[in-house]
């Protein structure tokens, strides 16, 4: 699910950047800092919508960098359990399928997916036929699934999926 | 772990009539997932309620059907309990349940990493099997069988140093490792691979099996096959080895069912504790300074082997003279070599250093391997690669397939072959029907059952006997002029029927090859030494456990073994052994006036030579003694210098002063005597 949600990050500068471009060069770096990474907390962020406000920068003692505490907004994606989800399959194998959501990894183990698939390793790439094979799931493929769990680690969001309920399973465009 | 199967049971007092099911028996249903609505009559109005399960499985049996009435405290259903046979990082990926936070004893049912490339997912022994299984009816169906591809010196060559950019055939590639800054790899296909990859792939499964990073392996595999079409994702690296030494130790997780059908080429043995399945590959070299840059640590065979299957490659074993004439000619092999090498120095690129390092690495061997460097017009390096070997491996696996599927069509369809027993016995069909007699292969002192040479002759179906007997086809001998060679010119002349006389090349090549070469092409010329009697590199075991120190050997050649023997060593040397080191001298000498320039320029770049300071402490010790001989002879007392020929000491040592003429080298005491009474006499002479 995604989220527009207030977070607050601190910013460390080098005193190089003191000067005129120095709001700037701490916009820039909370961008690169931030974006793209994950917490386990409030999942991926995904982008910086709006920078709030920079607080007071507060020199180190004895190191002259100095600290600003930054508040923005950002859009964040947070998988839960239950939730339906597209994703891309990455990789088929006889264990199972793994598929991509955007930044998030997702493992389909072959007892989730619909037992009239069968697993093909023969062709290439390798796919879950169905048995009238009128249901081919491979690679770059685009599924819909839901997740029945998430590993949350404090650098990483990993989820396991299913393609057994109602509608879900191969998304045909 | 048992099943554990437990009853749903109606939830409320009274019964209830269930209206439908929403799930199927033999469903896997999650947590919190509707199993069935239900008549709630309990409250004021009857209304239809959910219920939900309260923990993820499969439901094993469904006791009410729709319709009917649950009588409170009978089970409506039986929910047997997910069984967690499929882990993925600590996860179950069936019913999604964190299996990191369960307390308790910890049942791990998952154990086996089945996928390649992921070794987070795991699944249980018993799911394990059944995907096997299905592998294995799979490639019966398809009539393939698997083959296990080593990269490192078996198709490609990779070095990290610094090459020349405009080397033709030669990819270049950039690992980013974490926390490193990266690499260049410049990566060399074997010549012939993609025909290879190609043929091999029809009769095989193609996977990767590499002692690579991760990283590596998947770019030199992306190199090889760009379109996935061969590998896939069959690909496994070090991150995913289970030992850092040998990679046998994987076989059971990835083919659960045993391994009857796996193949596996590599050049090195060790790495799969010599399994029989293995077709050991001749080493392909290419950039001459590097090694295999992914070789795992050597194994101390002697901890994991039974002894002797191993350690008898000739090389290892104590030196003979026979063994130290040979020696010498690879020196002079060697320096012939470099002799080329400077007069066709054209295109060469690599500096004398590695050219001559790899030289003694490769000994014999490398005069046909070694590749050209040529210089074309356009500004790109052509180079000439002699390498053919993939060729004769492309065959050797064809006819093992063939084997195989012959005899699964033979044994019925119930039965399996094991290829562990299929390619020994295609590998004994090589030389089958012809019978062996060594000459100055096997050092005297050593059984020839116990000789690598004797075993690898074996495992290519030939008979070998000691001497000569009615059956015997082939004498294979390391030079013209030894009793056997002479014998069998008698013998074939008496026998009538043509006996082959062939060098050690011949076995060897028909080692590589897998079939039996021509013997016109492994003449034994007349005269000179052609054939090195010690088996190339797919023949022995690579890395040789540090030789028994040279010092010690020779040590033990005075016969008594004693302290004192070996300070005045001509005292106990029989005449023999006195004549052997006059020709030796004479030898050298010969040999000083050709190329002793080659021979002090290369001299120190020799140290990784298996077993060198040995043979060049003799000869450069033989060399200086030589020297000294004639000095002493005139003072009609030579025999106390030549001592430094068999003292057990390092050449770089500086030597020692020789001993005075007065002091008379028989007795210890009496020389201290003597010692003592000069240095009374100098201090007299001071006072």
């Amino acid at each position: 699910m995604f989220y527009h949600i207030s977070l607050e990050h601190e910013i460390l500068l080098h005193p190089r950047y003191f000067g005129p471009q120095l709001l700037d060069t701490v916009k820039q770096k909370l961008y690169t800092e931030v974006e793209g990474t994950c917490t386990g907390k409030y999942g991926f962020v995904i982008a910086v919508t709006t920078i709030d406000s920079i607080g007071a920068g507060l020199i180190q003692p004895g190191q002259g960098f100095v600290v600003y505490p930054v508040k923005y907004k950002a859009i964040v994606f947070r998988p839960f359990k239950g939730e339906v989800l597209d994703a891309i399959v990455t990789q088929v194998n006889k264990v199972g399928m793994f598929a991509q959501i955007g930044p998030l990894s997702c493992f389909i183990s072959h007892h989730s997916i619909p037992a009239d698939m069968e697993y093909c390793p023969n062709v290439n790439p390798p796919c879950y036929k169905s048995k009238q094979e009128d249901n081919v799931i491979q690679e770059e493929d685009v599924i819909r699934l839901k997740i029945v769990g998430t590993r949350v680690d404090a650098n990483g969001i990993f989820a396991i999926g299913t393609l057994m309920d109602d509608y879900l399973g191969l998304v045909t465009q | 772990m048992a099943d554990k199967t437990m009853p749903i049971f109606v939830p409320s007092e009274k019964p209830v009539k269930l209206a439908k099911w929403k799930v199927k028996q033999g469903a896997l249903v999650l947590q919190g997932q509707t199993l069935f609505l239900y008549h709630d009559s309990s409250g004021e109005k009857d209304e239809v309620k959910k219920f939900k399960a309260a923990r993820a499985g499969t439901i094993s049996l469904i006791k009410v059907k729709e319709g009917d009435i649950a009588e409170p405290g009978a089970p409506v259903a039986d929910l047997e309990e997910c069984r967690h046979t499929t882990v993925m990082k600590e996860m179950c990926a069936e019913c999604g349940a964190d299996l990191r936070t369960d307390d308790g004893p910890k049942v791990d049912v998952a154990v086996v990493p089945m996928v390649h490339s992921i070794p987070e997912l795991k699944v249980s022994e018993e799911l394990a099997q059944k995907l096997g299984r299905e592998d294995a009816e799979r490639l019966l169906k398809d009539r393939k069988l698997v083959l296990l591809v080593d990269l490192d010196q078996t198709l490609v060559h990779t070095t990290n140093d610094n090459v020349a950019p405009n080397l033709k055939g030669v990819l270049h590639f950039f690992l980013r490792g974490p926390g490193s800054p990266g690499r260049w790899c410049h990566t060399r296909l074997r010549p012939r691979t993609q025909q290879f990859l190609e043929s091999a792939s029809k009769n095989y499964e193609l996977h990767v099996c590499t002692f690579g990073a991760r990283q590596y392996a998947h770019a030199v595999a992306d190199l090889l096959d760009p379109d996935k079409k061969y590998f896939s994702h069959r690909i496994l690296s070090r991150d995913e080895c289970f030992d850092a030494r040998t990679k046998s130790a994987n076989l059971k997780a990835l083919f659960p069912c045993g391994d009857n059908m796996v193949c596996i080429i590599d050049d090195r043995e060790d790495v799969w504790r010599h399994a029989s399945n293995l077709i050991h590959v001749r080493p392909y070299s290419f950039f001459q300074s590097t090694g295999d840059i992914n070789a795992p640590p050597p194994i101390d065979e002697k901890l994991n082997l039974p002894s002797g299957k191993n350690g008898s490659s000739p090389a290892n074993q104590m030196p003979t003279l026979d063994e130290e004439i040979e020696q010498k000619d690879i020196i002079e092999d060697k320096k012939k070599e470099q002799e080329k090498t400077k007069e066709g120095g054209n295109g060469k690129i690599v500096n004398k250093d590695s050219e001559l390092k790899k030289a003694v690495e490769k000994d014999e061997e490398s005069k046909e391997s070694e590749p050209r460097w040529v210089e074309t017009s356009d500004g790109q390096i052509e180079v000439e690669d002699p390498d053919d070997y993939l060729i004769y491996l492309e065959d050797i696996l064809k006819r093992i397939h063939k084997h195989f599927y012959d005899l699964y069509d033979k044994m019925g369809k119930k039965q399996i072959p094991d290829l562990k027993a299929v390619i020994p016995e295609v590998k004994g069909k090589v030389l089958a029907g012809t019978s062996l007699v060594f000459s100055g292969l096997v050092p005297t002192h050593q059984r020839l059952e116990t000789s690598r040479t004797y075993l690898v002759a074996r495992s290519l179906g030939a008979e070998i006997t000691q001497d000569f007997t009615q059956k015997t086809t082939h004498l294979v001998a390391v030079r013209a002029g030894t009793a056997k060679v002479h014998a069998s010119r008698r013998f074939s002349e008496g026998k009538g029927n043509k006996l082959h006389v062939v060098t050690p090349d011949w076995l060897w090549t028909c080692a590589e090859r897998w079939e039996r070469v021509d013997e016109r092409l492994y003449p034994l010329q007349r005269g000179g030494q052609s054939g090195s009697r010690r088996p190339p590199a797919h023949c022995s075991s690579p890395p040789p456990p540090a030789a028994p120190g040279p010092a010690a050997a020779l040590r033990k050649r005075t016969p008594s073994g004693r302290f004192m023997d070996t300070i005045h060593p001509l005292l106990s040397f029989s005449s023999d052994d006195i004549a052997d080191m006059d020709r030796e001298v004479e030898d050298i000498f010969n040999e000083e006036e050709s190329s002793s320039d080659d021979q002090k320029m290369g001299g120190d770049d020799l140290d990784d030579e298996e077993n060198p300071p040995e043979d060049r402490l003799i000869s450069l010790e033989a060399e200086s003694s030589q020297d000294r001989l004639l000095q002493d002879s005139q003072d009609g007392e030579g025999n106390n210098d030549t001592d430094s020929e068999e003292q057990p000491r390092p050449r770089k040592r500086p030597r020692k002063s020789p001993p005075s003429d007065e002091e008379p080298p028989d007795d210890d005491d009496t020389s201290w005597n003597l010692m003592g009474a000069a240095l009374e006499r100098e201090l007299l002479a001071q006072d």
